[in-house]
């Protein structure tokens, strides 16, 4: 349910690895009412650092708000807003599924498919890992929902410009 | 050389030029109040009646000199009680050195007696804050403060110091200040676009806010006035930016601003506006604001671009030197036409209160004060009616010399802001306006003016009631006046004698310029009790939602 204009915009943030940059950034975002739709955070090369993969849902003002107020933090050093035609956009998803014997072989056949890798197999359930773009981690949801999906584990999108 | 945390702040302190500083003790800074005793030569301190007053004492000592205030809080509580203070001066952009005692390193996390996450709390109102977890990053940590608070765009940044760090000692080496790199200016393509529009515009009107105050601008943008031969309006944060004696002057912008003023927003084709953010107390209604004309919008701050309201044009940088800058390029303009008729909205709609022959009107007392003043005086404010009457009737000459709280709108601000004030400025003539609501809300500060004999003037707009809020439920809630009378029990010249401070009342009309006289003469601290109708409102008005090209001239 998007309002007109709204749309989603990655943001790669280079911060201090100071503590409380998590909180500052996510505080700016709450206070000032944008959206985080998933936001990911590690040490980058430099232990010094952090990358922020932040995605934000609204249109272009809010963005270029979020970017501008994002540069007045102190810790932050860098902020990008990613164009996802431009980028290599990630997500990892770890998915539990019901195994049956007689579903078993359905199972497998749609991991085969997504190329997903099965990483334990118990007598009544599977679970699957998929790394890929938003879209196909939600193809691959949606075929395995009939098989009752016990629990989903999925990081927000890591992007990186091309 | 080798010293303990709490004689390196006072070092660093030091370092910055800091003379004074205002506080409360307590258990987690008894280092820290160790120290000041031992630099008690070099460093003044101020102890407030409550610590809320010691945060407006150090952002009206910022806001008078320019030079950062700071203060200093115990844990928990006391620093609790700086929150108002740092979030007032976070809303209008004063630099303000917070620091604060924390429990020791070993208890922190632990809800310890009287322990409190004043960093996590003040994120929202602070330019950055710092919790110092060791003793040999605490002077870099205090410098850092400082040039965070006084560079860019100014702020609060509060640094907090457990206890230990305060004891453990380490060694010290002083450094010398590095002055701010200066904001870059726009490039050349940037201004020269600017340049044209002030040269095609035929009927430019200059809209200047708190940044020009802030950014020491006020010589630059009165030759920008001149050379674009515009009207020129300021916002409540830029009284006495300009010279509001001067013909070009055409009074406040905003909820509360002239008719004059609305006119020249309305007719011109060009607002050129410095230093300011468009605060909704100014935009009234975005949509329905300056909506005929272009907008070139100065500011340091590029987030404030597009922020609000979107302009035609943005020059991003230090205000002062953008318009030395653009004052160095521009051709003198002639608008003489435009000029007679900005002139003559001035002249045709004056700011009038009514008021039968011996009634004591707020316009008559501050245009008194005004007068005998010479507009010289420092006023500072707390917030309601008679801080927008201050605004529009006392004539502010320089800059630094209206001190209030505009955008966090702060009750029980003007007292501990003049308190400040005075002490950063004992040559300057202090005055706090106040309402009788508002002084209910800080009135233990007059032990502070009496204890350390600062000779402020407290004058209190006595109306018996929450004038503003009066008037809203006057205006737009069927006159039911819900908890907004003030008991009329307080005796003022009792509660002033017993704080030791000297009292005044204006009950008549031909009191009011023999009491200021008197008030303005006197060597130590005095209240005035001036008794004004209730009735009084703050007109012009703009309700919400309403144009600002609209204001209600009449109630």
């Amino acid at each position: 349910m998007q309002e007109t204009g709204e749309k989603e915009y990655i943001l790669s943030v280079l911060a201090k690895n100071n503590p409380g940059v998590l909180l500052r950034i996510a505080g700016l975002f709450s206070r000032r009412c944008y959206n985080i739709l998933s936001i990911v955070a590690s040490q980058t090369e430099n232990a010094e650092y952090s990358r922020i993969l932040i995605v934000v849902s609204g249109d272009d003002r809010i963005v270029r708000q979020a970017d501008k107020q994002l540069c007045k933090l102190v810790d932050i050093e860098e902020v990008d807003i990613l164009d996802p035609k431009k980028s290599v956009v990630r997500e990892h998803l770890l998915l539990k599924v019901r195994r049956t014997p007689r579903n078993s072989w359905h199972l497998v056949q749609i991991a085969a498919v997504f190329r997903a890798n099965i990483l334990s197999v118990a007598e009544d359930f599977m679970i699957v890992e998929l790394t890929g773009d938003a879209g196909t981690l939600n193809s691959l949801i949606e075929l395995y929902s009939p098989y009752h999906i016990l629990k989903i584990l999925r990081t927000g999108s890591m992007a990186m410009a091309t | 050389m080798l010293l303990t945390g709490a004689q390196i702040v006072m070092e660093c302190l030091l370092e910055q030029g800091v003379d004074t500083v205002f506080g409360y003790p307590g258990g987690a800074v008894l280092n820290l109040y160790d120290a000041l005793y031992e630099y008690r030569d070099r460093i003044r301190h101020i102890r407030t009646c409550h610590e809320q007053a010691a945060a407006h004492a150090a952002d009206g000592y910022a806001r008078a000199s320019g030079r950062t205030g700071v203060c200093i809080a115990t844990s928990g509580p006391g620093a609790t009680n700086l929150v108002t203070g740092i979030a007032t001066a976070y809303m209008d952009s004063v630099p303000v050195v917070a620091i604060t005692g924390n429990v020791t390193r070993d208890l922190l996390g632990l809800d310890s007696f009287q322990e409190v996450d004043i960093t996590g709390i003040t994120m929202p109102v602070t330019k950055h804050n710092y919790l110092v977890k060791h003793v040999e990053r605490l002077a870099d940590t205090l410098r850092s403060a400082f040039r965070i608070a006084g560079s860019g765009r100014k702020g609060p940044v509060l640094v907090d110091i457990p206890k230990d760090i305060t004891a453990l000692k380490t060694e010290f080496t002083p450094r010398r200040p590095e002055p701010f790199p200066a904001a870059d200016l726009p490039p050349d393509g940037q201004l020269s676009r600017a340049l044209a529009m002030l040269r095609s515009s035929k009927r430019p009107f200059f809209y200047c806010g708190g940044g020009v105050v802030s950014g020491g601008a006020a010589r630059e943008a009165a030759e920008f006035a001149e050379k674009a031969d515009a009207p020129v309006s300021c916002s409540l944060m830029c009284q006495g930016g300009y010279d509001q004696s001067g013909g070009r002057y055409l009074g406040m912008l905003g909820m509360h601003g002239t008719k004059a003023s609305a006119e020249a927003i309305k007719n011109c084709d060009l607002l050129v506006a410095a230093g300011t953010r468009f605060s909704d107390r100014v935009l009234c209604n975005a949509g329905l604001f300056a909506r005929h004309c272009k907008i070139l919008q100065i500011d340091i701050d590029a987030a404030e671009f597009g922020k609000n309201i979107d302009v035609d044009w943005k020059l991003q940088g230090d205000v002062k030197s953008i318009l030395a800058r653009l004052n160095g390029l521009l051709p003198q303009q002639d608008h003489a036409g435009w000029m007679k008729q900005a002139a003559g909205w001035k002249r045709d709609f004056p700011l009038r209160q009514a008021g039968g022959p011996d009634e004591v009107t707020p316009q008559a007392v501050l245009e008194t004060l005004s007068r005998l003043t010479g507009g010289g005086a420092v006023l500072t404010t707390e917030v309601g009616q008679h801080q927008m009457w201050a605004a529009q009737y006392y004539t502010f000459r320089k800059p630094r010399h209206f001190i209030t709280s505009g955008g966090l709108g702060t009750m029980g601000f003007g007292l501990g802001a003049a308190i400040g004030a005075k002490t950063a400025e004992p040559e300057e003539t202090v005055v706090n306006c106040a309402g009788d609501g508002s002084f209910h809300m800080n009135c233990a500060e007059l032990s502070t003016l009496a204890r350390y004999s600062i000779p402020v003037v407290e004058l209190i707009f006595d109306n018996r009631t929450l004038g503003m809020v009066r008037q809203w439920q006057k205006l737009f809630y069927g006159g039911r006046f819900s908890q907004t009378d003030v008991d009329g029990n307080t005796d003022y010249a009792k509660l002033a004698g017993a704080f030791g401070v000297k009292a005044l009342k204006i009950a008549k009309k031909h009191e009011i310029e023999p009491v200021l006289r008197e008030a303005l003469s006197s060597r130590g601290p005095v209240l005035i009790d001036c008794l004004i109708s209730k009735d009084e409102n703050v007109l012009p008005m703009v309700p919400a939602g309403g144009s600002v090209e609209d204001p209600i001239l009449e109630m």
